[in-house]
């Protein structure tokens, strides 16, 4: 660990004004079975802190993952040149601190610190067992578990000193089925840091049983489509575009959502929060990278752009409060999530005449443009026709605008779900999209 | 440095002790820089420096890997004995001592990326912008990204290799947005080369490469939305190549095909593309942006002919997954940084080039698409499927390039696109991407000539005919 008084008064000796760090240490352990057997087996500590110091009113920036006091002369002297380049006309600031910061419980899971690795190994080669009983078409299967303890520390010369630590693991597989004329994959996980979470065999049953629905898939015409998306469709979706709704975006003139404030961005179902308090989210937080204390908040409330997210630069250009959002070094959401609706996702697909039921979307860091809202991404799932679920589909794409797609939301189901990318959501229906096939 | 070495061969030891049979140490030192302008401000820039040292065993097919950034020789040494309890085997295997350390000599950078002033990082970027920005009224926005690293490594093995190398890489991204009417549309380009800032001084027009960006941006501002269907397209040379990447590249990688669960598998010497293809994956490319002079095993990168005239010729190997396949490695190992363990990745990967031209390709085009720049891309390795982005597209009309269309994708599956392959031109050119997999993201460079493939699915906002 590196002396931290030290490094603040080296900075102010040579001319910083403030400093600040944000040191995180990180835990990993990550395990892999293959066939049965153990086939990758990691563990890892580090340290990486951040450096930030102002100095003629400018920020500059250091990261460096060598704690050594010798090296402070050269930190301090790193960020003192990358602040003179600095010719941007923001304000630096680094903050004192909020009066209070919610108090988070269960960050931190004991069962899972305290669990032995064994047992964790011993999960994952059940789950392995598991996939490769659920059905004979299965031909391979790899599992996985990843494990991530994450200890943080925020301190500045302002007198501001903050801790948090968490931890959280992720649990899945996947399975690829073969038949006499096709080969299909599918992939699942479930993120938490309850190990009574990771149910083995339910997971294993739902993998399976999508990797085999998806056989003998194939693509549909050419055509507009009603469009049910899965949760994990539409989490990849919102996952692709959350930087919409970034102040900072909106105020380079590089989000679609500038001069929307308070105006209607999406149909009247559409609800979309940031919640930083979401339970066994390894995200949440009570304060953001700069001190700022977090908050629940409502970024489109049935319809309607409430705000954007803010960070200390962007909210005090635009006359408002920091949303506590600035982490890294931008603007993001912590735990973005799509608000339930009433429906049953099984009303979805019945209200379709000719629509298509869509598990999955690919390519979207690619095929879909933050800046313009436009995407077009390869799509698989399946045909829904008058009400009943039909013939598996993959090789087609949807296509859209973001903004519209909110806008043309006809329905909302009630089955929320936490995936990969930590964003929360349920299934939804799209009046009408165009869909590229055969 | 001989502390180094001793420490190296300690680790190495205690990682043998309880019956792994291989045993390796990755040490790495970067340093790195990231500046950021937007609106013709400096708005952001930070250095960094990482470092760690990573250590992986093996006994037949399971491996180990572990670790950690102290500098402490105790906590390598036990990093190394933490990972060691992984095993019990009676076998125990003698590490070869380490020679003398061999320094990669290639690639060399002749600016290094510390040795210049960020003032003059900053002319060059201001110039990028002015040039973007300046281009046309409807351009609203420029942003410019510049990035540089220095990667020190060294790797040893309990099989005797001791090498080092400094890997330089330089690139720029200049992202010009263009809007009109509530509507935006971007243009981006992105060069660079592994090494130093000679690239930017004495090679690279920065004021052409901006203004191509802004031209994208500008034009796809007022192209019509892409129709959808099923057509021919001609994918343009440079980043066109990405998808030989996608589509065919990752699911020859080891990672995939070692656990057989690549579309590929039990194909070598078997016809798999038209015969008018032969595709390459070729490390060795002086100042390539995906070269090296050692893979990150430490053994020799090489030159791969993955595909001749349509033949699988081999996949692409590393050390470990040669153990399942029987199947010599062949140098393709690499990884982000010290915090992944290494396999089995595409280097600089192209197809090359073939018989016909440019304007032949169009002329014999009667309706289709011209993808005349190209965005990412992903593959389901599993079967094959595949899909990329087009960022600057055009109809193609009775064999000529026709108005401008915007927002299309492409999907289609591996195996079956390199027997759709039915033209291909003689303007082979590369371009720089960075590539996310299982042992992270890495400079990695794609590049082929123009090509037409027949049939191909393209999906756009516009819908049917």
């Amino acid at each position: 660990m590196m002396n931290l008084e030290l490094l603040f008064q080296t900075a102010k000796e040579k001319g910083c004004s403030d400093v600040s760090v944000f040191l995180t240490n990180r835990s990993e352990l990550s395990i892999e079975v293959f066939d049965g057997a153990l086939d990758k087996y990691e563990i890892a500590d580090t340290a990486s802190m951040v450096v930030r110091g102002v100095y003629n009113g400018k920020m500059g920036t250091f990261v460096t993952e060598i704690l050594d006091d010798k090296l402070i002369p050269s930190i301090v002297d790193a960020i003192i040149e990358s602040a003179k380049i600095i010719d941007s006309l923001d304000d630096a600031i680094i903050y004192a601190g909020d009066k209070e910061y919610k108090k988070l419980e269960g960050l931190v899971n004991e069962e899972l610190k305290n669990q032995d690795v064994a047992l964790k190994i011993a999960a994952v080669k059940e789950l392995d067992k598991a996939m490769h009983a659920a059905d004979p078409k299965v031909t391979i299967v790899e599992t996985m578990y990843n494990e991530t303890t994450r200890r943080i520390l925020l301190q500045n010369t302002k007198g501001l000193k903050l801790e948090n630590s968490v931890n959280s693991a992720m649990f899945g597989g996947s399975a690829i089925v073969k038949d006499e004329s096709d080969q299909r994959t599918a992939f699942d996980l479930i993120v938490s840091n309850d190990p009574k979470d990771f149910n083995a065999t339910k997971l294993a049953k739902e993998i399976v049983s999508d990797a085999v629905a998806a056989l003998g898939a194939k693509p549909v015409p050419t055509g507009a489509y009603e469009i049910v998306f899965h949760a994990d469709a539409l989490a990849t979706l919102l996952s692709a575009f959350q930087g919409i709704f970034s102040a900072e975006m909106v105020q380079k003139n590089m989000s679609l959502l500038k001069g929307k404030l308070n105006s209607v961005v999406g149909s009247p179902l559409v609800s979309i929060v940031d919640d930083p308090f979401q339970k066994k989210s390894s995200r949440s937080r009570s304060f953001d990278d700069e001190g700022v204390a977090t908050r629940y908040k409502a970024l489109i409330d049935k319809g309607e752009l409430k705000t954007y997210l803010h960070n200390l630069i962007t909210a005090k250009k635009d006359g408002v409060a920091s949303t506590g959002n600035g982490f890294g070094n931008a603007v993001a959401a912590v735990n973005l999530k799509f608000l339930p609706g009433s429906a049953k996702p099984e009303e979805l697909v019945k209200s379709c005449k000719n629509g298509l039921f869509i598990k999955d979307v690919q390519g979207a860091h690619a095929g879909a443009n933050p800046i313009s809202g436009d995407f077009s991404l390869q799509a698989s799932g399946f045909v829904v026709k008058d009400g009943a679920i039909g013939a598996p589909v993959a090789l087609v794409t949807v296509a859209g605008n973001f903004i519209q797609m909110m806008k043309d939301v006809v329905a909302v189901a009630d089955d929320l779900k936490t995936g990969y990318y930590g964003i929360t959501t349920p299934s939804i229906k799209i009046a009408s999209m165009n869909v590229a096939g055969i | 440095m001989l502390l180094q070495k001793k420490l190296i061969e300690k680790t190495i030891a205690t990682g043998l002790s309880t019956g792994a049979d291989f045993a390796e140490v990755f040490i790495e030192d970067t340093t790195s820089e990231n500046i950021q302008l937007v609106g013709g401000r400096v708005e952001k820039a930070n250095g960094s420096n990482i470092f760690g040292v990573g250590v992986r065993l093996a006994l037949g097919f399971q491996s180990v890997y572990g670790y950690t950034n102290s500098k402490n020789p105790d906590d390598i040494v036990k990093l190394a004995s933490d990972l060691s309890k992984s095993f019990s085997s009676e076998t125990k295997t003698e590490a070869k001592p380490l020679g003398k350390l061999e320094v990669g000599k290639r690639h060399k950078a002749k600016i290094s990326p510390r040795d210049v002033a960020r003032s003059k990082k900053v002319e060059l970027m201001k110039a990028a912008y002015d040039a973007a920005k300046g281009y046309d009224p409807v351009i609203v926005q420029v942003a410019i990204n510049l990035g540089d690293s220095v990667q020190n490594v060294t790797i040893a093995n309990s099989e005797g290799r001791y090498v080092s190398d400094c890997r330089t890489h330089v690139r720029i991204y200049v992202q010009a947005v263009a809007g009109k009417d509530g509507v935006m549309q971007t243009g981006g380009e992105g060069p660079g080369a592994a090494k130093g800032y000679e690239y930017f001084f004495e090679e690279l027009d920065i004021r052409e490469v901006a203004k191509d960006a802004a031209r994208t941006a500008k034009t796809m501002l007022f192209a019509e939305d892409c129709p959808s269907g099923i057509m021919p397209v001609i994918i343009n040379n440079k980043f066109g190549g990405v998808i030989f990447h996608e589509a065919c590249g990752h699911s020859l990688e080891a990672t995939s095909v070692a656990k057989n669960a690549s579309v590929f598998c039990g194909k070598l010497g078997q016809q798999v593309a038209s015969p008018i293809v032969t595709a390459i994956d070729d490390g060795t490319i002086e100042h390539g942006w995906g070269s090296a002079n050692y893979d990150d095993e430490g053994y020799p990168q090489q030159r791969r002919v993955l595909i001749e005239n349509g033949v699988l010729k081999t996949y692409m190997v590393d050390k470990l997954n040669s153990r399942r396949m029987n199947h010599a490695p062949t140098g393709s190992s690499r990884r982000e940084s010290y915090r992944y363990s290494p396999t089995s990745r595409m280097s600089n990967t192209f197809i090359d080039n073939g018989k016909s031209t440019f304007d032949e390709i169009v002329a014999a085009t009667e309706y289709g698409l011209f993808a005349a720049k190209m965005g990412g891309g992903s593959v389901n390795p599993g079967n094959g499927d595949f899909n990329f982005a087009v960022s600057e597209g055009y109809m193609v009309r009775n064999g000529k390039i026709a108005e401008p269309v915007r927002g299309a994708s492409l999907v289609g599956n591996g195996a079956k696109i390199l027997w759709n392959i039915d033209m291909i031109a003689g303007n082979l050119d590369r371009a720089r991407g960075m590539c996310g997999s299982a042992s992270g993201s890495i400079p990695a460079d794609v590049g082929q000539p123009t090509l037409r493939v027949s049939s191909i699915t393209v999906g756009g906002k516009k819908g049917g005919k």
